[in-house]
């Protein structure tokens, strides 16, 4: 079906900026907090991935244009996480790196800041990426401790340390852990999705056929070999640790809800249809055709353009995890596109409700109209162009690390369904991350 | 001479005395007074005598400024930016102390001891900020009866100190008017069937069971029904302790379930002016420089405790953001109130 009202496709001017093209990528597999990576750091993980990519790739001692790459959970230490990497990664010293944090949609920023400084002709070559630890999360000193240690080391005299010291009370010693809530609402996430669950009447039956999905094409994706040139393993872990290839709608109904429990609602998430605390790193290739060709390295798709929403939660106008929903139309109409003209829409799963939030939200005639100011709705995707080899609720969800995750793995699909097509039909997908703070990103990428 | 702010009180304000304090007292001292007043009004009380009509005098304190490390304190708690721009919120803290001292007062009629806060209004006028010398001025007014007693209203008036330190020389840049019950003390007789609205008095005894909600009878308020919520509070035990730290309001009720228990209450209760200030933070810059910012209180939240909170703007006339806090569980309301851009 087509969107009523869409702007009817106009011509793409290729000839500038130049095209930006993904030309790999390797991550390591995703493992449960707790789990394989228990003791694995940030920069231990992110530079096994980074120097996987290297050997699969021969970059050994390379000077590549850029590394971009951040964590959402970061030591203090790690003001430097990604350079850090590089120093201990294969690829040459005199590659410049920096950190980039926006909560989830880390990983996928990194892309399309790399894509866009390879398109305007900035660097050839750039690796993006990102890493997430909840085994090795930081903890911090309360405030009111951090503030005597502070105050102690700004004292010169004993009377002004023993002043600072005598502040202490016990209590103070108790360790801050990170929060998973929104700092201005102090709602976790799986209770906002909670609310935007009840809101669109989603149900625990479809949120579980979504997980079940998810697992069973991941299942079919490790075992036809799909991963074998974009997973390192590590530490052990050959696959995701996450993945119960042998789950069962009958299984997933079987789990007591987590979320929205003080609803008026029936609370219908549950740890099934949510994703799991993970660790994992993952990295993606870009370069320019010029670098890809001087490497030998064939093009698996180009990164087209991308666009990035928020909403405001925080006065309940939107949903928190719902930004993508108002970024993928903006970014379609620039381009003249339609949902219709993608054929893989891959969103990220936050939760299974997040998806069937999504695709109902574009579905749904009064929303496209209302609050995407659309003349009808944006339009349906089919399930079977959803997230087709699964994604965060099977694979896990090392938050930063999930961008590089899905730009790999639909590249690679884009390419095998280009070289299957055999013509020249252009073959795009949609990608959409939702992320902490209300903020969604969403990317276009085209088969090279 | 005529006060140029819109809402001061004009003739009214002039025949009050005013009495000039040296600084802003201290709500501790003041507290410990009332206590004693208080004693001496009960037992005046029983005797049939005691006064019966608020004290015809205006407390002012000149040149009154915000220090740097307490503002950042109170905007680190409650959520606010730390920018040099006072929150209305702050702003109380700063000047309710002077409102505080008339109603510690030997003959305030009404016994500091237990006043319940019903419910406040705070109109912005103008932003102040840090470094700006206010002068504060402060009186009873509106005696009036409600079902379960008395209610008054405590008025604070902030203006920017003039350049030559004449008091109530500028117009009023803040003015807060703070409504108190006193539970059992009947000065005035008849016409308050009902009460203005503030309704739930359950400050003291409706933190058990029964809720004054449903008991008041006069069905002039609609049930509470608990919204959507967007947002949820976990106020921990030290929660009263800390807001008390950067307002310097020390009642024992909201300090420990110790203290609390010692004066009628199952666990210690949050600080009313916390909570609005809470949601207040919540609205954020959208609200703007000037804005009237009100608020109705109903049970106390009890610590610790979690509070299902909704911020949203409101669609109708009055336009703004509306607030309300509830518990989760029992859907009983703590509070409610609305923040209107002027």
């Amino acid at each position: 079906m087509a969107a009523t009202g869409s702007p009817a496709p106009t011509p793409r001017t290729d000839a500038s900026p130049r095209r930006a093209l993904v030309l790999g990528g390797n991550r390591i597999p995703f493992a449960r907090a707790g789990g394989k990576y228990v003791r694995a750091s940030n920069q231990d993980m992110l530079t096994a991935a980074l120097d996987g990519l290297v050997a699969r790739y021969g970059l050994q001692g390379e000077r590549v244009g850029e590394v971009a790459a951040g964590a959402v959970l970061k030591h203090s230490r790690d003001f430097n996480l990604t350079r850090e990497s590089v120093l201990g990664s294969a690829l040459s010293n005199e590659t410049p790196a920096f950190d980039l944090q926006q909560a989830c949609a880390t990983g996928l920023e990194t892309v399309v800041l790399l894509a866009n400084k390879i398109r305007l002709g900035q660097i050839e070559s750039g690796i993006a990426g990102g890493v997430d630890s909840t085994s090795d999360a930081p903890i911090a000193v309360s405030d009111r401790l951090r503030r005597v240690l502070l105050d102690l080391s700004r004292a010169k005299s004993p009377q002004q340390k023993l002043a600072a010291l005598a502040r202490l009370r016990p209590g103070d010693l108790a360790p801050s852990v990170p929060r998973t809530s929104e700092p201005r609402t102090g709602l976790s996430m799986g209770e906002h999705q909670a609310l935007t669950t009840a809101e669109w009447g989603i149900t625990r039956e479809a949120q579980d056929e979504i997980a079940l999905l998810s697992h069973q094409r991941l299942a079919a994706a490790w075992d036809a070999g799909f991963f074998d040139d974009l997973v390192t393993p590590y530490r052990g872990l050959t696959r995701d640790a996450n993945l119960r290839a042998d789950t069962s709608l009958e299984k997933l109904a079987t789990l007591k809800p987590t979320f929205g429990l003080t609803l008026d609602t029936p609370a219908t998430m549950t740890a099934g249809n949510s994703t799991p605390l993970t660790d994992g790193a993952s990295t993606v290739l870009l370069g320019s055709q010029e670098w890809a060709d001087a490497h030998d390295l064939t093009p698996l798709a180009s990164v087209v353009d991308a666009e990035t929403a928020a909403v405001d939660f925080v006065h309940g106008v939107d949903g928190l995890l719902t930004a993508g929903v108002f970024a993928a139309p903006r970014l379609l109409a620039r381009h003249g596109l339609t949902l219709d003209d993608m054929d893989y829409v891959e969103i990220h799963e936050a939760f299974a409700a997040t998806v069937a939030v999504t695709l109902g939200a574009w579905e749904s005639d009064e929303f496209c109209r209302t609050r995407l100011g659309l003349d009808g709705p944006l339009g349906k995707v089919d399930r079977s162009r959803v997230n087709v080899h699964g994604s965060s609720l099977a694979a896990g969800h090392p938050f930063a690390a999930t961008g590089g995750r899905i730009v790999a793995t639909v590249s690679k699909e884009l390419a095998r369904r280009k070289a299957a097509n055999g013509d020249d039909r252009p073959v795009r997908a949609l990608i959409s991350v939702c992320a902490a703070g209300g903020i969604g990103v969403t990317a276009i990428l085209e088969a090279a | 001479m005529t006060a140029a702010g819109g809402t001061s009180p004009g003739v009214a304000d002039l025949r009050r005395e005013e009495v000039v304090l040296p600084g802003v007292p201290s709500l501790g001292r003041l507290y410990a007074r009332g206590a004693a007043a208080s004693g001496r009004l009960v037992l005046a009380r029983r005797f049939g005598r005691g006064p019966v009509d608020l004290p015809e005098v205006a407390y002012v304190v000149a040149g009154v400024q915000a220090d740097a490390a307490h503002l950042t304190a109170y905007q680190h708690l409650l959520g606010e930016t730390a920018s040099d721009v006072l929150p209305a919120g702050f702003v109380h803290v700063l000047a309710f102390p002077v409102a505080t001292a008339v109603m510690a007062r030997p003959d305030f009629p009404l016994p500091l001891a237990g006043l319940v806060h019903l419910a406040n209004e705070i109109t912005q006028h103008v932003p102040l900020r840090l470094g700006q010398a206010v002068d504060v001025r402060a009186w009873a007014q509106g005696l009036a009866a409600h079902r379960t007693g008395t209610t008054v209203e405590l008025v604070t008036e902030v203006r920017l100190a003039g350049p030559a330190r004449e008091l109530r020389e500028g117009p009023v840049a803040w003015r807060g008017v703070s409504t108190y019950l006193a539970k059992g003390t009947h000065l005035v007789r008849g016409g308050a069937g009902d009460d203005g609205g503030a309704g739930v008095a359950d400050g003291v005894e409706g933190t058990g069971g029964a809720d004054g909600r449903s008991g008041s009878g006069s069905g002039a308020r609609p049930a509470f029904v608990a919204p959507v919520p967007t947002a949820r509070w976990e106020l921990d035990a030290g929660t009263g302790r800390r807001y008390a730290a950067v307002s310097g309001d020390r009642n024992p009720i909201h300090l420990s379930a110790v203290s609390a228990k010692a004066l009628g209450f199952p666990r210690a209760i949050a600080h009313g002016m916390d909570t609005a200030a809470r949601a207040l933070a919540t609205v954020g810059a959208e609200r703007g420089d000037a804005f009237t910012w009100s608020v109705e209180f109903a049970k106390p939240v009890l610590l610790p405790g979690s509070v299902a909170v909704r911020v949203a703007a409101d669609d109708g006339p009055g336009g703004g953001w509306t607030y309300a806090g509830w518990h989760p569980r029992s859907g009983k309301v703590h509070l409610t109130g609305s923040v209107r851009p002027l």
